[in-house]
């Protein structure tokens, strides 16, 4: 912030233009592990006196829920640990075994006595999520993406989901679209089906196709014609008739947001009830990275 | 002024100039590695003319001074008056970022020149080298850099630097070919002109292992690298291995594009356009094997970033950079440029052998070796040195000048009708 060198900048020119901003602190560097938990490396400018860093002083790294908890936002407090022949890092793990509630966490550095920083995104070592494939004999899935928000600083994506019925390849086929997908804490049984339920309208009914198991896999081909009557229809898997259905989403990989990244074509199609005009329908992921159909009108 | 005395005692103080170092760019981080490696002995300092964001994008490190000397951020600073509405006479029209600068600049840049302690001003781009050429106070080393290529410059700008580059002690450029250009081309008597690649540092992740079905692409989504080529290729590698895919990192005005052409080929479960990534280490490691399809790179930065990264590069062989950093068959592969069938069967070479692909990735770590931002400085501070000691600055000078005029009226007497760059300053 050495805006005093600045031969054009008055140094109370860019304070004034950002307004008060809470102070931002040092650099994380992210890895995941196989198993899908994360550690936090914190770089600190300086080391810190031994004492100030260990964790019975309140050295921690504050994880603080983004969702609108009217009682405050929920807080996970991890310990952060000296590294033993680093002295300018702290280090704080997010097994794979804690919990985390599905959605967004920012990152806080909170150290002795001083009021929580907020994080900034340093290296992130994100390779062993990727194409990741759980342990069968697990008994949940929590799944931890780290990433960089549009402002620049460091949060957390999780995810919890059991079973958990994961997107694989989609491919668009003339007037409509081929599912596969893999299901994990459960089994595809006999009479399985993928349902799409359209958003605005809860009590159905849902479109239903069959869902053919492959070993722990399943292929399922949703015809458009019959989503045409609404405009967002939402992909669940029954994996057996009286099975509860599973969301099909895409989290098992690096990627934090998929919305803009896998992107599919869009089909015009003619609504199956015969009336009205054609329709465009793509697949999309939403913000959550459930998978999901759109039908638009046509321009 | 006693920079003569600190650099015989082996400190030398260095000034950058370069365009805008608050920005993204390739110029940006290679002088900021290059400036990093160097503060590391010597006095360092970066002058960027203009400022565009509170903090660089790219961090220059601790020991490196960075100022401005415009600033140009929104509803910051005062106004910068009429003499920045004012036309640059010393900023060459020809050179491309003409219309940002002004009356204004060339007066700051002159200023900054004309009093500067440095034993040695580096200019980083050829408008910026003509600053240097023409307005540095006598004493100084006058070293241009240029990052791009002759080839690549218009006529017009090739008269302005065969015009002005006289004046400079030594012209650096990122390639063996481009320095044979400039020297048989543009003729520069007495200047040194020096071929110095790019450094990448060793990047902060662990090399790759081979390991991963992906291969990586990274780079702005722009016309002359030729992403539609490797999605074509890439479309014929997955016929042969469909358990391969592609991501393709950085943005820019081809997205939409290649977007259509991966949905035109159904390529949408191979192929992702992944966004632009910073750092962008941590994603070469995902991948096992590098692409690089353009039809010009100048250096090839996104080669060695990715060999540093321990993948072996596909690359085609397309002026000037990738046949002067890859060895092919042993740390990567050069491929006929526009040659999609040869690009698929380089990958598919690499994809269908685990053993020659690790060891072509090992290969790559070693060799990329040289482009440690350390080995490329002590190379830089060599030739600085040499430059400081020859020392003969007004001989030289004078020579320069009277060859720079000399160069301008034998182009004028051409009869191009181009007005004469020289005295303008």
């Amino acid at each position: 912030m050495s805006t005093g060198t600045d031969t054009a900048t008055p140094p109370q020119a860019p304070a004034a233009r950002r307004g008060p901003q809470p102070e931002r602190g040092p650099r994380a560097d992210c890895a995941a592990d196989s198993a899908g938990g994360i550690t936090f490396d914190v770089r600190l400018p300086a080391p810190l006196p031994s004492a100030a860093a260990s964790p019975d002083h309140g050295a921690g790294l504050l994880l603080r829920s983004r969702s609108g908890d009217p009682d405050g936002p929920e807080t996970v407090r991890l310990p952060l640990a000296p590294v033993a022949g680093d002295p300018g890092t702290l280090r704080a793990a997010l097994p794979s075994t804690v919990r985390l509630a599905e959605g967004r966490w920012n990152v806080f550095l909170a150290l002795d006595g001083a009021p929580p920083r907020r994080l900034l995104p340093g290296v992130n070592d994100l390779r062993s999520l990727m194409d990741r494939v759980p342990h069968a004999d697990r008994t949940w899935l929590g799944v931890y993406i780290p990433y960089a928000t549009k402002n620049g600083n460091l949060s957390v994506r999780s995810w919890q989901r059991w079973p958990h019925a994961e997107a694989g390849e989609l491919r668009v086929v003339d007037g409509g679209l081929v599912l596969r997908g893999r299901l994990y804490g459960a089994g595809v049984a006999p009479g399985a089906r993928l349902e799409a339920w359209a958003r605005r309208h809860p009590d159905g009914p849902p479109v239903v196709v069959e869902a053919v198991a492959e070993g722990t896999g399943f292929t399922a081909e949703l015809p458009y014609p019959p989503l045409a009557a609404h405009p967002v229809w939402d992909l669940w898997l029954r994996p057996g008739g009286s099975a509860e259905p599973v969301r099909v989403a895409r989290i098992l990989d690096d990627i934090a947001d998929k919305k803009r990244i896998f992107t599919y074509p869009a089909e015009r199609v003619r609504p199956a009830s015969g009336d009205g005009p054609d329709v465009t329908v793509t697949p999309y992921y939403t913000l959550s990275n459930d998978l999901a159909v759109r039908v638009d009108a046509q321009d | 002024m006693s920079a003569r005395s600190s650099w015989d005692s082996g400190n030398m103080h260095i000034s950058f100039l370069i365009h805008n170092g608050y920005a993204i760019g390739g110029t940006v981080r290679t002088t900021y590695n290059l400036a990093r490696s160097l503060a590391e002995q010597h006095d360092v300092e970066v002058v960027s003319v203009f400022r565009t964001r509170e903090r660089p994008v790219f961090d220059p490190g601790p020991d490196v001074r960075l100022r401005s000397l415009v600033d140009t951020r929104e509803g910051s600073g005062p106004a910068l008056g009429p003499e920045h509405s004012r036309a640059a006479e010393v900023f060459p029209p020809e050179d491309g970022k003409y219309p940002m600068y002004s009356a204004l600049t060339d007066r700051l840049i002159g200023e900054h020149l004309a009093t500067t302690g440095a034993d040695v001003v580096v200019g980083t781009r050829p408008g910026l080298n003509v600053h240097v050429a023409r307005q540095t106070r006598r004493g100084p080393v006058r070293l241009g850099q240029e990052h791009l290529t002759l080839k690549t410059h218009s006529r017009r700008l090739k008269l302005v630097l065969r015009s002005a580059y006289p004046r400079l002690d030594a012209l650096t450029t990122v390639t063996e070919a481009d320095a044979a250009d400039y020297r048989r081309k543009l003729r520069l008597p007495g200047v040194r002109v020096e071929s110095l690649p790019n450094s990448v540092p060793r990047p902060e992740v662990t090399p790759a292992d081979g390991t991963s079905k992906w291969v990586v692409a990274a780079g702005r989504l722009a016309p002359a690298k030729r992403y539609d080529l490797l999605i074509r290729a890439f479309a014929k590698v997955t016929e042969q291995r469909p358990d391969w895919k592609l991501r393709i990192y950085g943005g820019g005005r081809e997205h939409d594009r290649l977007r259509a052409l991966i949905d035109e080929l159904g390529m949408y479960n191979h192929v992702f356009l992944m966004g632009p990534a910073h750092p962008l280490e941590p994603e070469w490691a995902k991948g096992s094997i590098g692409a690089v399809t353009s039809s010009l790179e100048s250096f090839g930065m996104t080669i060695v970033e990715a060999m540093r990264c321990g993948l072996p590069v596909v690359a085609t062989d397309c002026p000037h950079g990738p046949g002067e950093i890859i060895r092919p068959g042993v740390d990567g592969a050069l491929v006929p440029m526009g040659d999609e069938d040869a690009v698929a069967g380089a990958l598919l070479g690499l994809i269908n052998d685990d053993g020659l692909r690790r060891r072509m990735g090992r290969a790559a770590l070693e060799d990329s070796e040289r482009f440690d931002p350390a080995r490329v400085g002590s190379r830089y501070e060599s030739l600085m040195r040499d430059l400081l000691a020859r020392g003969s600055r007004g001989l030289h000078r004078t020579r320069g000048s009277f060859l720079g005029s000399a160069y301008t009226v034998k182009d004028a007497l051409w009869g191009n009708g181009l007005r004469a760059q020289e005295g303008r300053a």
